[in-house]
């Protein structure tokens, strides 16, 4: 258990009772590693947010338990919760969430005070992290003076300032355009790997799965089976891994739709080399649905 | 400060407009609370001028009676003999006393009328104008009613049908019920149709004789009734009390009410507003102490800035409403200072209550949903 920063065993969720019960999250497991980045996916309504709530420690599954650092999160007081969120956990949001009488700092800095530091300290941190991110010119602004991205770093910094062993973000670019999206993704992804944190994100965008180690596709409140996905780097379709037709091309395998691509592809391989798209990482897994 | 500390006041002045207004709220319900307990204060002082101004400690009337002004009471002149013979008696003040409605320039207003001897005393203690009424139809007015009707010193006015002649005004004679006009008793008896008769005789004891003992020889006079002067004046205050406290305290309770619900709602919605943070705060790990004072603050500080306002304004206003209607004291004291700034921090401790609930009952999950 030590080697995982988190452990999810067997958690069900069910709202209301009786004949108004609905499962939201039926008997899911997870263990997420340190440093390890796995994304869920998965339509509208399928329990992400549920699921997140639970891990969050905002939630108290129905059945099962949640491991976070040693500690059975479900066995433990509610009022041991909130310091456990304070210490362990950092929360990013869709729509960023700062406190709008508060300036860029005194927001990342009051979570470090909520935690015992003193103010000075607490600004003191805050602002070497904001600075950190790119925020240093910031500081004494008021949230309404910032750009969507530079809100979401901010928020990545209150996120971060408590140096939390896990961070839960539901949908964080969705408030974004993409590239600045993305920009946030990445310098997530940075920090995760840099600093050993765990990230757990929630999100409908298709574009942050190259940042995961691992994506997880939920329906129905449950995992569903997890497909490899590839790109045809011929016609650029995504493709499930297994039931593609293959071929091995300078030590690599590619995946295509068709014998057609297949034997296009074979022609000349060097022409479709960069739009190859195999997931690099060996955990990671990858299913392709049209979403909403 | 610490930046926790800090958040309430920082949401607070983030909006400057609702800040003004429920600050506003607040001033004006405790102004109007001084106000009203101020002029109930004035009103009362009014009541007991008279008596405590003039001679005397205790106030002697007909057997039954203990109340002063609207009293009816009448002692013969054998019995005002008696009572200035009565041992322990360094001097006893007869003097008339009668509730009239004059008519100055068509407009009817009651007065007091009260007729006293100039060789003896009873009459006006500290003059504005003129002199003091000596003899016939002369009269002493008080300064604040002769304003009001544009009477000066040598005017002639009617009072129950014969001539007087103003030839002095009275300071510290105003009421907005009961302003004095003073006469000669003699010209009081004859107008009144009355011969030798007064209503109360007021008496100093000598020196080293106790109230009590002086009381106690006082009511051996038959058919005669001696009573403390500050007794006599407490019963005047319980029977009119009871006119204008009731209205007055009700006035006190609406403003009470009304400051309240304005804080309240302005709290509340600005509460509201910030509902989002607060489920933030409440995510990240705030407990809900911090926040209940985040919100009581607020409330706090919107109460206190309020409740100064409002008293330096009752100051003004007070100034204002006896500049322009002299007869109205308002006596602004300590005490109901101190208590109407109470009870702004009471109005914004309840107006906080509703938004103190809804912080309370905020689900931290509920922001992940929006
Ligand atoms: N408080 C609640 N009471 C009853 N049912 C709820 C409650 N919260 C969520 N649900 C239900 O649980 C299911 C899962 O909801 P959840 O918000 O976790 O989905 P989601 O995957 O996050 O959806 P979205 O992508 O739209 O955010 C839904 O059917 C939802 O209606
Ligand atoms: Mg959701």
């Amino acid at each position: 258990m030590t080697n995982f920063a988190l452990q999810v065993n067997g958690i069900t969720k069910r709202y209301g009772s009786g004949t108004t019960e609905v499962a939201a999250i039926s008997d899911i497991s997870l263990t997420v590693a340190q440093g390890e980045i796995v994304l869920i996916m998965g339509p509208s309504g399928s329990g992400k947010t549920t699921l997140l709530l639970m891990v969050g420690a905002l939630l108290k599954p129905t059945e099962g338990s949640i491991w976070l650092d040693g500690l059975d999160l479900t066995s433990l007081n509610e009022r041991a919760l909130p310091d456990i969120r304070l210490r362990q956990l950092g929360f990013i949001f869709q729509d960023f969430k700062l406190l709008s009488a508060l300036t860029v700092l005194d927001n990342v800095a009051i979570v470090a005070e909520l935690a015992g530091m003193t103010t000075k300290a607490a600004r003191r941190k805050a602002a070497d992290l904001l600075t950190e991110l790119g925020l240093g010119e910031r500081l004494t602004f008021l949230p309404e003076k910032l750009s969507g991205g530079e809100k979401q770093r901010v928020a990545v910094a209150r996120a971060l300032i408590n140096e939390p062993r896990i961070i839960l973000a539901d949908e964080p670019t969705a408030n974004l355009d993409s590239k600045i999206g993305l920009q946030i993704m990445r310098l997530l992804r940075h920090i995760a790997k840099e600093q050993g944190r765990s990230l757990i994100i929630v999100s409908h965008d298709q574009r942050i799965k190259d940042i995961a180690d691992r994506v997880l596709w939920l329906e129905d409140g449950r995992f569903k089976d997890m497909v490899t996905m590839v790109t045809d780097p011929v016609c650029g379709m995504a493709l499930e891994r297994d039931k593609a037709t293959s071929a091995v091309w300078d030590g690599q395998a590619f995946y295509f739709c068709s014998e057609g691509c297949r034997h296009e592809f074979l022609d000349n391989p060097a022409r479709f080399q960069t739009h190859q798209d195999v997931i690099s990482s060996p955990s990671a897994i990858h299913q392709e649905h049209s979403l909403d | 400060m610490s930046i926790k500390q800090s958040l309430g006041y920082r949401n607070l002045i983030q909006e400057k407009t609702r800040f003004a207004l429920s600050m506003s709220g607040i001033t004006l319900a405790v102004m109007l609370i001084l106000l009203l307990n101020s002029l109930l204060a004035g009103l009362y002082e009014q009541f007991g001028s008279y008596l405590r101004h003039t001679p005397g400690s205790v106030v002697v009337s007909q057997a039954g009676i203990n109340n002063f002004i609207g009293a009816t009471s009448t002692l013969s002149s054998s019995t005002v003999d008696a009572i200035s013979e009565t041992e322990g008696v360094s001097s006893a003040i007869p003097i008339l006393s009668q509730f009239i409605i004059l008519e100055l320039h068509d407009k009817k207003q009651p007065a007091y009328l009260i007729g006293y001897d100039p060789s003896i005393g009873g009459g006006p203690w500290q003059l504005a104008a003129g002199r003091e009424a000596l003899t016939g139809n002369e009269v002493v007015f008080d300064r604040t009613l002769a304003n009001r009707h544009q009477i000066k010193v040598n005017d002639t006015f009617n009072i129950l049908g014969q001539q007087f002649t103003v030839v002095g005004l009275s300071d510290e004679t105003a009421s907005w019920m009961t302003s004095y006009v003073f006469m000669p008793k003699s010209t009081m008896e004859s107008l009144l149709g009355l011969t030798g008769d007064s209503s109360f005789v007021l008496v100093t004891a000598k020196a080293g004789v106790t109230p009590q003992k002086l009381i106690e020889n006082l009511n051996a006079v038959f058919g005669t009734q001696a009573t403390p002067e500050d007794t006599v004046i407490a019963n005047d205050l319980n029977l009119f009390a009871r006119f204008f406290s009731a209205p007055l305290q009700l006035m006190v309770g609406i403003a009470f009410l009304i400051g309240t619900l304005i804080v309240g709602l302005i709290i509340y919605t600005a509460t509201a507003e910030h509902q989002q943070e607060y489920g933030v705060l409440k995510a990240v790990g705030t407990h809900n102490a911090l926040l209940y004072k985040t919100v009581a603050i607020q409330s706090l500080i919107v109460a206190s800035l309020g409740s100064l306002a409002g008293v330096a304004l009752t100051f003004g206003v007070a100034r204002l409403i006896m500049s322009i209607r002299p007869q109205f004291l308002i006596r602004i004291e300590p005490t109901p200072m101190v208590e109407a700034m109470l009870a702004g921090m009471v109005m914004a401790l309840l107006g906080a209550f509703f938004s103190i609930r809804m912080v309370t009952r905020l689900a931290p999950a509920e922001v992940f949903r929006k």
